[in-house]
């Protein structure tokens, strides 16, 4: 009996011990139960977001967990990146949570460097593949494609082939935003440069022979996008510019252009018309995940934590009020649970280019100096 | 024995009357404004940036980077001043010299666009003017049914346009004061021996004005380089880009060492043509205009052109003061610019989160950040109003006391250099100073501290202008018995020259106030999110394609920045010579 009762001491030690020599649990592990109390204590929760729609989730959050003040901060994630740095040299963290997505930079410059940390929410994370939990966690995927105005082009979309944007039908009609600005649209110049033979493909159907080089430009990629600058494409502000542009009605030969998909979802609001373009050759743009993730230095760990379990969505089939603002055709949960929006091709037939961040980061630079000279 | 000399020497320095107080004003100037611009050239040349000077310069990408911003940057310039020192200095004359009705009115309404944002017209004019080109919201007059070409609704036109309304004020106030010290002696006297209008004008107004003039036109060129708020919100959809905002997108995409290298560029831009024009009036200074007896008691007779040129001043007066402030106001109410005055609500101002407008935008008075930011930039108003008249006080006082000698000449030359540097390249260089701590300064980035440093040293030549016409008012003779009394230079500033002064530095601290509340090319580096402010919210409102929420807060800052400035007017209003009749 004594065997037995010291023995199991033993064992429960063995099993017990580690856990009460950390003292501290762990916070990762902490359900939203655990995790309220002490987000209530704290208080606050900044969160810088590259969409505007944080403003719909503030309201949510709010509401659902009162005495947690959530500060959204609309900024683009290339301003992001930059703000994140200078505050990182300044020893200060004003943001708790970052909501962004030009992952190839903030794998680089942000995650590597130690300047945000991956946080999964145990609640979601035996339903999200592991791809998107690995290195930081991605509620989604957000795109960059070539739409158009199914008023003014009721038959669909009037390209059929990414080289009909260089040709003068389109010249001055082809709207984006400056690559320079935005992220995005950097990587989705960069994505035609590493696409080059399948433009160098397109071009051949397109034109009936083979592409021939203009001296200096090294790829068919670039040679798309001097083609398109030289097309007199059309830079605006933001993408919801881009949106409008394109899918205002009443246009009588409205623009097209790239901008977000899932923009779409203002078509009844805004009066817009706008549809994706998915028949093209060689592809319609780029898709590429919006990632969440915490600041190394945060004050406000617990609400941080908190911000990004509700900003997953609740349990029901399409997210829930939280993940509402996001469950929009065009928009691609990457929880395998969330049911892709009726109203959008489906992922497996959307056919944009998934972005490779580690590739992408490679080349940006010296696109970015392309653009910088097609300005 | 040299060693001997130069101890005495050294000695004598130092006991030299008032040579710790010079120290001190020299060490403030040179943490405030030369510290920072000697980082960022420090760091354009470290090895981190190794070759940016050349690619900025000399590479394939410098035409795009610098030279082609540069021929907009300077074409904007000249056209803007030329345009400014135009209606300026035709205000000025209709004002100072002529029996136009209304004196009053539109001496104070002339000086009332300079108090409205840059950011704030080039709104209205959006609001006004904005065609398809660029999608969103089209502008009342294509909302009219009116096509609006691209060259009316973007880039070089209402950017210059924009520029001269704002700034023509500027002229206006440069050359008035000038108008006003002619001598109507002279004027009389050439009346007497029976020249005519057109001669007087030219004969003898013009040639007492011409330094006026040149400043007028200098001060406008340099103003007009480094605004960044109208370009910005007017240039970049047709990809217009000028040194300011060219520099503001590299810094904005981490590309910090090309920004640094244009923000020196800048700053030599604006060097060279203020430095230019102080060469062409260097040599005429000495016109003894002030003679202390001629009033002004003859005016021009404007006979029957009085109410056509009436009707000509008042009209620039009211499209640039009060038409941008009601397009601003009308659309902030309207849900479309495109019908301004139609479907009128208070959504933007007052309503709830409501997910169907403006992806769940609540109303300003709701978003805590707009609170915070009244809060904070009203904060920053008073907190540099104190600061700078504080330290102008100072430096002032230790220039017009202790006028001789290297240093005194030194922190002369320190203080003027703010006037060259543009506010976005001042900004840029307080990051780079502050941004990581130095010395005995912790790192400010991201705090209230640095905004006020950055704010004071902004505003230095002036503070210090201020601070030297109000101690000029005050008698030597007086600071003189006290020092003879014994009493120290700090007890001197505050018994006598502060008191008899309180009006002039009141003024002058109004004054900085509304220059800081609307300032956007300063602070938009230095914003951080935790930290906001009122013009750059509405900056980012109206470049995020908010413009409702964005014309809301510029009505705020609007109303406070009027309101301070009505206020400056009436204690300044006993020393505007050119308002007596």
């Amino acid at each position: 009996m004594k065997y037995v009762f010291w023995g199991g001491l033993a064992l429960v030690s063995a099993v017990f011990l580690p856990q009460l020599a950390t003292a501290e649990p762990d916070i990762d592990r902490m359900s939203v139960e655990e995790l309220l109390p002490l987000a209530q204590n704290e208080g606050r929760v900044t969160v810088y977001s590259f969409t505007s729609r944080i403003a719909r989730v503030e309201k949510e959050f709010e509401k659902t967990y009162p005495g947690v003040d959530l500060i959204p901060s609309d900024m683009s994630s290339t301003e992001q990146i930059a703000r994140l740095k200078t505050e990182a040299a300044a020893g200060i963290s004003n943001a708790d949570v970052v909501y962004l997505s030009d992952t190839p930079v903030v794998l680089t410059e942000l995650l590597e460097k130690g300047l945000i940390q991956n946080y999964v929410p145990p609640r979601v994370e035996d339903r999200m593949p592991n791809e998107f939990k690995v290195p930081l966690l991605a509620p989604r995927l957000s795109t960059k494609v070539l739409m158009y105005s199914k008023e003014a082009y009721p038959d669909g979309s009037p390209i059929k082939n990414l080289w009909q944007l260089t040709a003068k039908e389109w010249k001055g009609r082809v709207v984006m935003v400056d690559p320079l600005q935005r992220g995005d649209y950097l990587d989705l110049m960069t994505e035609f440069v590493l696409r080059s033979d399948e433009m160098a493909k397109a071009y051949q159907t397109q034109f009936g022979k083979p592409i021939e080089l203009d001296e200096g430009v090294d790829s068919v990629g670039a040679q798309f996008i001097v083609d398109l600058f030289e097309n007199d494409v059309v830079i605006v502000g933001s993408s919801d510019d881009v949106s409008a542009a394109i899918g205002r009605k009443g246009q009588k030969a409205p623009p097209v252009g790239f901008t977000t998909y899932s923009d779409m979802r203002d078509n009844e609001r805004e009066g817009w018309a706008l549809q994706v373009a998915n028949d093209v050759e060689p592809s319609n743009g780029i898709i590429f995940p919006a990632v969440l993730a915490i600041t190394t230095k945060t004050a406000h760990p617990a609400a941080a934590r908190l911000a990004i379990d509700f900003l997953m969505g609740d349990d029901s089939k399409n997210g829930g009020p939280s993940y509402a603002p996001f469950y929009v055709p065009g928009d691609y949960a990457a929880r395998t649970d969330i049911e892709s929006h009726p109203d959008a091709v489906p992922l497996k037939d959307l056919v944009s280019w998934r972005v490779d961040p580690a590739a992408t980061a490679k080349l940006r630079q010296s696109i970015g100096d392309l653009i910088l000279l097609l300005q | 024995m040299t060693i001997d000399i130069l101890r005495q020497r050294g000695r004598s320095l130092v006991r030299r009357p008032g040579f710790a107080l010079k120290l001190t004003a020299l060490g403030i100037v040179s943490v405030l404004v030369v510290f920072p611009l000697l980082k960022i050239l420090a760091f354009t040349v470290s090895d981190e940036a190794f070759g940016t000077w050349h690619e900025v310069l000399f590479s394939r990408l410098s035409y795009n980077l610098f030279w082609g911003p540069l021929q907009n940057t300077m074409l904007l310039g000249f056209a803007a001043a030329a345009g400014c020192v135009m209606i300026g200095g035709f205000l000025a004359w209709l004002v100072a010299m002529t029996d136009i009705p209304f004196r009053r009115t539109i001496g104070l309404m002339a000086t009332l666009p300079f108090m409205i944002p840059s950011f704030a017209t080039a709104l209205a004019w959006g609001s006004l003017f904005r065609n398809s080109r660029v999608g969103g919201h089209v502008g009342f007059i294509e909302g009219l049914g009116f096509a609006v070409p691209d060259w009316l609704a973007w880039g070089m036109t209402p950017t210059l346009v924009v520029l001269i309304a704002h700034y023509y004020s500027l002229a206006f106030s440069v050359i008035v004061a000038a108008l006003a010290t002619v001598n109507s002696d002279l004027v009389e006297a050439a009346q007497l021996a029976g020249a005519r209008r057109r001669r007087i004008l030219t004969g003898i107004v013009l040639p007492v004005v011409f330094p006026a003039v040149v400043a007028a036109a200098s001060l406008t060129f340099a103003s007009a380089v480094s605004n960044f708020a109208v370009p910005a919100l007017l240039g970049l959809p047709v990809r217009m880009q000028t040194l300011a905002t060219r520099l503001f997108g590299m810094i904005g995409i981490g590309q910090t060492a090309r920004g640094y290298v244009l923000a020196l560029l800048l700053i030599l831009v604006s060097a060279v043509f203020l430095w230019l024009g102080n060469q062409m009036i260097s040599g005429r200074r000495s016109y003894a205009t002030v003679t202390g007896k001629g009033g002004r008691s003859k005016r021009f007779q404007l006979g029957a052109a009085k109410y056509p040129l009436f009707a000509i001043a008042f009209g620039i007066c009211i499209v640039t003061t009060l038409v941008p402030v009601v397009i601003l106001f009308a659309s902030s109410l309207a849900p479309s610019s495109s019908a301004l005055f139609s479907d009128w609500n208070l959504h933007y101002w007052i309503g709830r989160s409501d997910a169907a407008i403006a992806q769940g935008q609540p109303g300003i008075w709701h978003n805590p950040n707009t609170l915070s930011a009244t809060a904070i930039t009203v904060g920053l108003g008073v907190a540099v109003a104190l600061t700078t008249t504080a330290v102008g006080l100072l430096v002032a006082f230790v220039l017009a006391r202790h006028r001789e000698g290297l240093i005194s000449a030194i922190i002369n030359q320190i203080t003027l250099i703010p006037l060259l540097v543009p506010g976005i390249a001042f900004g840029a260089a307080y990051i780079a100073l502050f941004g990581a701590g130095f010395g005995p300064f912790p790192a400010l980035y991201g705090t209230f501290v640095l905004l006020v440093i950055a704010a004071t040293a902004y505003l230095l030549p002036f503070s210090v202008q201020t601070g030297r016409a109000v101690i000029q008012q005050v008698s030597g003779d007086l600071d003189e018995s006290a020092r003879l009394t014994g009493a120290g230079a700090l007890r001197r500033l505050a018994a006598i020259i502060m008191p008899l002064a309180a009006r002039g530095l009141a003024n002058g601290a109004l004054i900085v106030f509304v220059k800081i509340i609307r300032d956007l090319s300063l602070v938009v580096l230095l914003f951080t999110p935790a930290m906001p402010l009122l013009s750059v919210l509405a900056y980012r409102y109206a470049s995020e394609g908010f413009p409702q929420f964005a014309n809301a807060i510029t009505v705020v800052v609007l109303v406070i920045s009027i309101a301070a400035t009505l206020l400056a007017n009436r204690l300044q209003s006993k020393s505007q010579p050119w308002l007596k009749d």
